[in-house]
């Protein structure tokens, strides 16, 4: 929250759609994108960099929105949580971090994801460490950090092309009728 | 069983006619029972007697529910039914809900500790263009809070504010901008009182104490709780043969969840409340919502968020909640509030600041003879849960030993800071710290190992606690021996070099708080959910269970899947509104997977039934015969009849639509009669057992975790995947309280420290590498056996680091967070009374196995071969704590020993030795000193 400031028009891409607003020009990026973008996905924790939930990417540049003027980033494309997926397909980082408990109770995650994107952006084979180093801004108070670090390994993987992307996980279920299997399924052990 | 005992909950047991005893009638069928009886019968104690839990001989690992398994989920490692919500940023929290036309609430905090309001002008605030409503404690007079028995809170303040950051008044405008503005208008007259901060000045008389409680005031002291237990055989404590005596000081600690606290509040155009509010147990604040704004409680929807973590401090029904509400009714429009990181410490409920001393005993066998602790308590300013972190801070220490006696006094004291209130591990985790480092001292007094002398001294499974909780399933040897084996701790303890260290440190938990707090469990249920299957054969489940990240939601979906045989994309759980969730306790006390699941088991064995029965129709035969697969239900010896999921079920709906069931679970009656036998009983315990290694930095005192063997006996992991994240997020959070975590008051009382920068939660840097291990110990009342897994975990982390300090450095710390200042101090007051020059000279200590390790080992060899028999209940035999000393289990140990005792007020003679908390039974309550007003 910032004191009444002149108007003044910010024009930024978020997610790939450009957006043209009239915000206060001491508009703070975390206000902008959560009250006029709509982008609710960005978090926020404590609103003084200290817990990295409102992490975003700024042309590629993981930064905290908390502590950044809408003014100073105005022409960018920044990359909120929302912009990760490719449509209805998770990216790999998401679908891991689903997959391998990066995620509990979920509102530390936008900003774990961001970060970690970013990271594996700039460095597909990173070491346990240099995973730490990257996420060192972000608290989380579920998971312990492991899984999440487990995580990003495993979708490290995926983008050095060493495992495949498991099916998208928001892909409609494959078999969504519940008719069943047409072929009678034999109980476990039974032999016929 | 013996005679001192009557079910609790429950009428008191009768006898049938062939002498057998049964419990009173229960309208819900118990726990665990399999479903097989469709009709509820009298429950037969000696089936499934209180302490054995199924006659017949099963072998370790098979469990009550096993033969409705289908195989579909349980127990593979599943991602959580609403991650994908999470990772795509669509996860509603509290402040994500935007209604249209919505207005800013903010509330005005009090500047001062403690101090009377004499008048509030709000007439320029009102003045202010964009303000819409105000309001202030006038305007919401009656009282509420967690627990029926201490309704102190309002809210806001009606009289005087309690604690800096108390609620004064509150605004709603159209922008923040506005209504933070108006937060400088209000004119108030104060009158400031003398405010207490320390706790043991509240044990003290004052001219305003901060409550008031009329008759059953405390003279005139701050004291809001007093406990007195003493069980066992005093006798015992005389001439030990090893003793510790510890006196602790903890600091109080956050939750620190990463989601501040936030609501909405919109009262819809039909007249009623529609509220969305981040909260672990929607239910109370439904309930006070109703009390507060006098309206009924159907006439209220409390709409759950999703919850961004929630550790205990999102479960009281809250002030702002209720301030977001009274804004909404007088302007009619949707009111937002949303906390800054600052006011969530303001509201607080974090765990207690406490003083604990510990005394403990063993005699010349090894025997744990006695437990005395004393806990003093820092309540702030308000009771929150406080009544029964009370009860915790002694009665969770008595398991997973055997005891010859224990003594125990708590206090809790109102003082002019922040409400402390429930937190992961409510209660029992400071005194767990202390009393787990007095058992490493004293093995080091009696030169055994320390793991040795726990797994002598355990409690086996199936037996009681010397307080009366009933044990079933205990995974406690396993856990310790897994560790032991994990860490390589007989190559590395008293044998690592100055500042390596290792230690150890053990854990027991609740899992389901047995008691439901608001009601008779004669007369409702603790859980119920509601299974509706339509014909599109999608299974929608209502429930009230409050998801806040642990998955709780996953778990409810995965046994009902499981029970079904289908997959888990075609279960959906609905558990936002209570318009359409059965009343649900919500998530504390670990007894969401416990007590949900066995409900949700409950509601689908019942459309189970209903789709063999329809499948019965359709092959004709019998559904004992039938098999349940993944949708498609087919005859036993020949899988090749068989009919579709999908037709059956379409034939069962023939007569009457959608399937519907609902499923109730109650705990089964258990524990003792005595005062405060409620508290901390529950239908199972988990068990933990954990290794830290630390490495000591012994110069600067700095100390880091490195390793960490976690092993938790949950009794059946679901989903393993989400056992092992409550394992390492326990850690988490304890590393950080034995470590880095406080909140400090300064000298004027202010916390000084309300922020993420300067209250120090680990970050990925700090945290050690943890093995998680499971150990399942495959309950018979839980859902597949399950037990809680969210809590317990964090117990064994905090005494298991700080004696893996003592094996580094060899000082014994008994004040935490261990913070480098304390390290350092603890470190040179050392080497100074060693008279060295250096501390890098400091000797280490070191094991030589003294004469009892003998002993010891034997002893727990042929414990071991006891709870196996137990544990598969080969072996029936009633246990109580007590026999390892000699008692019989068939006999009320009061008709044994002389002297035994169960008292749970001081006798005249003990009032001059109680403990700094115990001094509150010095005092005498108003109507024992002829006041009764
Ligand atoms: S909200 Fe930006 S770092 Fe916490
Ligand atoms: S998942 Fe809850 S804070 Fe990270």
């Amino acid at each position: 929250m910032t004191p009444s400031a002149p108007k003044t028009i910010w024009s930024a891409t978020v997610n790939k759609k450009s957006f043209e607003l009239l915000i206060n020009s001491n508009a703070v990026l975390l206000d902008v994108l959560r009250d006029q973008v709509g982008t609710l996905g960005v978090k926020r924790g404590c609103d003084l960099g200290t817990c990295g939930c409102c992490t975003v990417m700024v042309d590629g540049e993981p930064r905290l929105s908390c502590l950044c003027l809408a003014g100073q980033v105005s022409d960018t494309a920044i990359t909120t949580v929302e912009g990760l997926a490719n449509g209805a397909h998770l990216a790999p980082i998401q679908a891991c971090f689903a997959k391998y408990g990066g995620s509990q109770c979920g509102f530390c995650t936008p900003g774990f994801l961001v970060a970690s994107q970013a990271l594996l952006d700039d460095n597909p084979s990173p070491t346990d460490q240099e995973i730490a180093d990257a996420i060192e801004g972000n608290l989380c108070r579920c998971t312990g950090y492991q899984q999440i670090i487990e995580s990003i390994q495993e979708a490290a993987k995926i983008h050095r092309g060493e495992v495949a992307h498991p099916q998208p996980a928001s892909d409609p279920h494959p078999d969504p009728h519940p008719d069943g299997p047409g072929e009678p399924s034999m109980p476990p052990g039974h032999a016929k | 069983m013996s005679a001192g005992y009557r079910q609790q909950p429950g009428n008191r047991s009768s006898k049938r006619t062939d002498g057998k005893r049964v419990a009173g009638k229960q309208v819900f069928p118990p726990p665990g029972s399999g479903g097989s009886r469709p009709v509820m019968k009298e429950r037969d104690l000696d089936f499934i007697p209180e302490s054995v839990g199924g006659k017949e001989p099963q072998p370790a690992g098979s469990h009550i529910h096993d033969r409705i398994r289908t195989g579909t989920v349980v127990g593979k490692s599943l991602s959580l039914v609403d991650s994908n919500a999470k990772v795509t940023g669509q996860a509603w929290y509290g402040d994500d809900v935007r209604l249209p036309n919505e207005t800013i609430g903010k509330i005005l905090r009090s500047p001062h500790h403690y101090a009377k309001i004499k008048s509030i002008d709000t007439s320029r605030v009102e003045a202010l263009p964009g303000v819409i409503s105000v309001a202030t404690g006038q305007d919401a007079a009656n009282s509420f809070g967690v627990l029926p028995v201490t309704k102190d809170e309002h809210a806001m303040a009606v009289e005087k504010v309690r604690h800096m950051g108390d609620l004064v008044a509150c605004v709603c405008a159209e922008t923040e901008a506005i209504a933070i503005e108006a937060l400088s208008l209000f004119d108030i007259e104060w009158e400031v009182l003398e405010p207490v901060f320390d706790r043991k000045m509240g044990l003290e008389d004052v001219d305003e104490p901060i409550h008031w409680r009329g008759k059953y005031h405390l003279s005139r002291t701050n004291v809001q709780k007093r406990v007195f237990q003493e069980f066992g055989d005093r006798s015992l404590v005389d001439n030990p043969h090893a003793a510790s005596h510890g006196k602790w000081s903890m600091e109080g600690v956050h939750h620190g969840f990463t989601e501040p606290h936030a609501v909405v509040a919109h009262w819809d155009p039909n007249g009623r409340l529609q509220l969305y509010t981040p909260q672990q147990v929607p239910h109370y604040t439904h309930r006070a919502l109703s009390t507060v704004l006098d309206v009924p409680m159907h006439q209220i929807n409390v709409i759950r968020t999703f919850v961004g973590g929630g550790f205990g401090g999102k479960s009281d029904p809250f002030p702002h909640e209720m301030c977001a509400a009274i804004l909404s009714r007088k302007s009619g429009r949707p009111v937002r509030i949303t906390f800054d990181r600052e006011e969530v410490y303001w509201i607080n409920r974090g765990r207690h600041p406490s003083d604990i001393e510990v005394k403990m005993t063993a005699d010349d066998v090894g025997r744990i003879s006695g437990f005395d602790i004393d806990a003093l308590i820092d309540g702030g300013g308000f009771a929150s849960f406080g009544h029964v972190t009370s009860y915790y801070n002694g009665v969770l220490a008595t398991a997973p030993y055997e005891l010859g006696s224990f003594h125990y006094t708590g206090a809790r004291v109102w003082t002019n800071k922040p409400a402390s209130g429930a937190m992961r591990g409510h209660g029992a985790v400071n005194t767990r710290c202390a009393v787990e480092v007095g058992l490493d001292e004293m093995a080091e007094q009696m030169a055994v190992d320390p793991i040795d002398l726990r797994l002598a001294n355990l409690l086996p499974p199936h037996s009681r606690t010397i307080t009366g909780f009933r044990i079933t399933s205990n995974g406690m040897r396993e856990a310790l021996e897994e560790v032991r084996d994990g860490s390589k701790w007989d190559e590395k303890f008293r044998q690592l070099p100055l500042g390596k260290g290792i230690g150890v440190g053990c854990g027991f938990f609740i899992s389901g708080s047995g008691l439901p707090i608001h009601w008779d469990p004669n007369r409702f249920p603790h859980a119920t959910v509601h299974i509706q299957v339509d014909m599109d054969g999608g299974v929608t489940v209502h429930t009230g269970a409050a998801d806040i990240g642990q998955g709780s939601t996953t778990a409810v979906a995965q046994v009902v899947a499981e029970v079904l045989a289908l997959p888990i994309e075609m279960i959906h759980v609905r558990s936002h509104e209570s318009d359409t969730a059965p009343v649900d306790l919500g998530s504390y006390s670990s007894r969401v997977t416990f007590m949900n699941a066995n409900a949700a088991i409950r509601a689908a064995l019942e459309i189970r039934e209903q789709i063999l029965n329809a499948a019965w129709d359709i092959l004709g035969y019998h559904p004992n015969t039938l098999v349940l697969n993944d949708r498609r239900i087919y005859y036993k010896h020949d899988p090749s009849i068989g009919v579709s999921y999908l037709k059956a079920l379409h034939k069962a709906q023939e007569d009457k639509g959608s399937l519907i069931a609902s499923g109730a679970y109650r705990s089964p009656p258990m524990g003792g009669v005595h005062k405060g036998a409620a508290a901390g009983l529950a239908p199972a315990y988990s068990f933990s057992a954990y290794v830290a290694e630390v490495d000591v930095d012994v110069e600067l005192g700095l100390v880091k975790c490195t390793n960490v063997w976690a092993a938790h006996d949950c009794g059946k992991a679901l989903n393993p995947l989400a056992v092992k994240g409550q394992i390492i997020g326990s850690c988490h959070m304890g590393l950080g309280q034995v470590l880095s975590e406080k909140m400090v008051y300064g000298r004027t009382g202010h916390l000084q420290n309300a922020n993420l920068l300067e209250y120090k939660i680990p970050s990925v840097h700090e945290m050690p590498h943890v093995v998680p291990i499971i150990i399942e110990s495959c309950d018979p009342e839980g859902p597949f056996g399950a037990k809680e897994a969210g809590e317990g975990p964090l117990l064994p982390i905090l005494p298991a680091v700080v004696n893996a300090v003592y094996d580094a450095v060899g000082v014994r710390f008994r004040d935490l967070p261990l913070t480098p200042d304390i390290v350092y101090k603890g470190i040179e007051r050392k080497r100074k009374s060693l008279k060295l020059d250096d501390c890098l000279e400091l000797p280490n200590p070191r094991l030589e196995h003294g004469p009892m390790q003998e002993v010891l080992v034997a002893r727990a060899n042929e414990h071991k071969t006891r709870d196996k028999a137990r544990q598969r209940t080969e072996d029936t035999s009633h246990y109580v704590n007590g026999v390892l000393f000699g008692f019989d289990p068939n006999i009320p140990l009061e008709d044994q020993v002389d002297g035994w005792r169960m008292a749970t007020e001081p006798d005249p003679e003990q009032l001059a030795e109680l403990g700094l908390a115990g001094k509150a039974w010095l005092k005498k309550t108003q109507r024992e000193m002829g006041r009764d007003d």
